[in-house]
């Protein structure tokens, strides 16, 4: 009736150190699957990549206290350049095995910044069609930095587009950015 | 080790893709005197060698080209028939150019579906049993290699067409195999059994022969 050892729910064992590597192959596929997916649900590219962009936001919200607790001991970026610099290195690290190559600010717009890498691990085995024109699926990587941005407390859009590879375009609002120059005058 | 082609089969015998490396271009020039020795007639919107094989000119081959300028159908680029020139005394010494026809997809598609049931009489005819089909098929100028899937439902088949002397031809084709399940079966927008239009599985593909051509099957 009563068991001689009690049973231990999943929120009282300490957080696991994580895998580490999982198959590329599996990944692929499950991806593939995500992305039929979608198009299935969808009438347009634009409705496409908004529903990869979905389901990326659903990922990163789950992945931002995860990743602050293992990786920078619970300390959380305030700052705007260094929550950029932590998606940039160590979030892209931890996902793709690989560091994103670029992060750049736009000369002309001070809410714009650019984060590039030429290849996108989530498209290695994806061509696109020439009827399917501009659909990058990365867009599904776009949904999780406007996640873990929008959660962290740096609300932003970001988009993924084709250009040196593939760059996301992450726009903040105004209140970021006006933040971050208290922050700095002070 | 020269590679002529690939063809890949699908489980219900159709061709979904097809890609001709080196098919060396058969053709042969010669200049003929009154009468021509050789019978051409008209077939298939082609002019066609049908008696009369010699020098290097064989039956089947098609009329390319008369005195240097090509032919399309039976007329000639200025718009005079074929037949017209041969038949008339004065235009010879005449200078004809014949050779094989490319085979144009559907004459490829056809070959493709006609392979598929040979490969099963082949597996059922064998003494014994649990045979696979046919493993290689060797004519005087060319050797066809087979590799089928081994997931019994979907049985691929991946057909090389090269050379006689080429050795190691499962070792391309295990990795015409890999390439296809990374490109073609991770592509969410490729559909089991239809013709393969990926990019990625093109170009893959065409590093592939050439690092074959170049360095052999040794370092794969």
């Amino acid at each position: 009736m009563s068991s001689s050892r009690s049973k231990t729910s999943i929120l009282d064992k300490p957080l696991s150190k994580g895998k580490g590597e999982v198959s590329l192959a599996l990944y692929a596929l499950l991806f593939s699957e995500i992305v039929q997916y979608c198009q299935n649900r969808s009438h347009s590219i634009h409705e496409l990549q908004t529903k990869l962009s979905e389901m990326g936001y659903d990922v990163g919200t789950r992945l931002l206290d995860l990743y602050f607790v293992r990786e920078r001991n619970s300390k959380r970026e305030i700052k705007l350049l260094n929550m950029l610099l932590f998606i940039k290195s160590t979030l892209w690290k931890v996902l793709f095995g690989k560091e994103a190559d670029k992060l750049e600010h736009a000369n002309d717009d001070e809410r714009t910044y650019y984060i590039i890498e030429k290849d996108a691990l989530v498209n290695k085995f994806i061509s696109v069609p020439k009827d399917k024109g501009s659909l990058n699926c990365a867009s599904f990587n776009a949904g999780i930095i406007e996640a873990v941005l929008t959660n962290g407390g740096f609300p932003a859009k970001v988009t993924a587009h084709w250009h040196k590879g593939t760059t996301y375009m992450v726009k903040f609002e105004d209140v970021v950015i006006a933040r971050d120059k208290c922050l700095d005058d002070r | 080790m020269v590679i002529y082609g690939i063809y890949i089969v699908s489980k219900s015998g159709g061709l979904i893709y097809n890609y001709d490396h080196n098919i060396p271009r058969v053709e042969t020039e010669k200049t003929f005197g009154f009468p021509l020795d050789i019978k051409l007639e008209y077939e298939n919107k082609k002019v066609v060698v049908v008696f009369g094989q010699r020098d290097g000119i064989n039956v089947g081959h098609v009329l390319l080209s008369v005195n240097g300028s090509p032919v399309s159908g039976r007329t000639t680029e200025d718009g005079r028939d074929v037949f017209d020139i041969i038949g008339v005394k004065d235009s010879y010494p005449l200078s004809l150019k014949f050779g094989r026809q490319r085979a144009t997809t559907n004459e490829k598609i056809v070959l493709a579906s006609m392979f598929y049931p040979l490969f099963a009489l082949a597996s059922q005819l064998s003494p014994v049993p649990k045979c696979s089909g046919i493993d290689t098929l060797t004519a005087d100028s060319f050797k066809l290699s087979c590799f089928q899937t081994l997931t019994g439902l979907s049985c691929v088949k991946f057909i090389l067409v090269t050379d006689p002397n080429m050795q190691g031809s499962d070792v391309v084709l295990r990795r015409i195999y890999e390439l296809y399940s990374d490109y073609a079966l991770k592509n969410p927008f490729y559909s089991l059994e239809m013709p393969i239009r990926c990019e990625l599985f093109d170009t893959s593909l065409h590093t592939l022969l050439e690092l074959v051509e170049k360095s052999g099957t040794s370092n794969l």
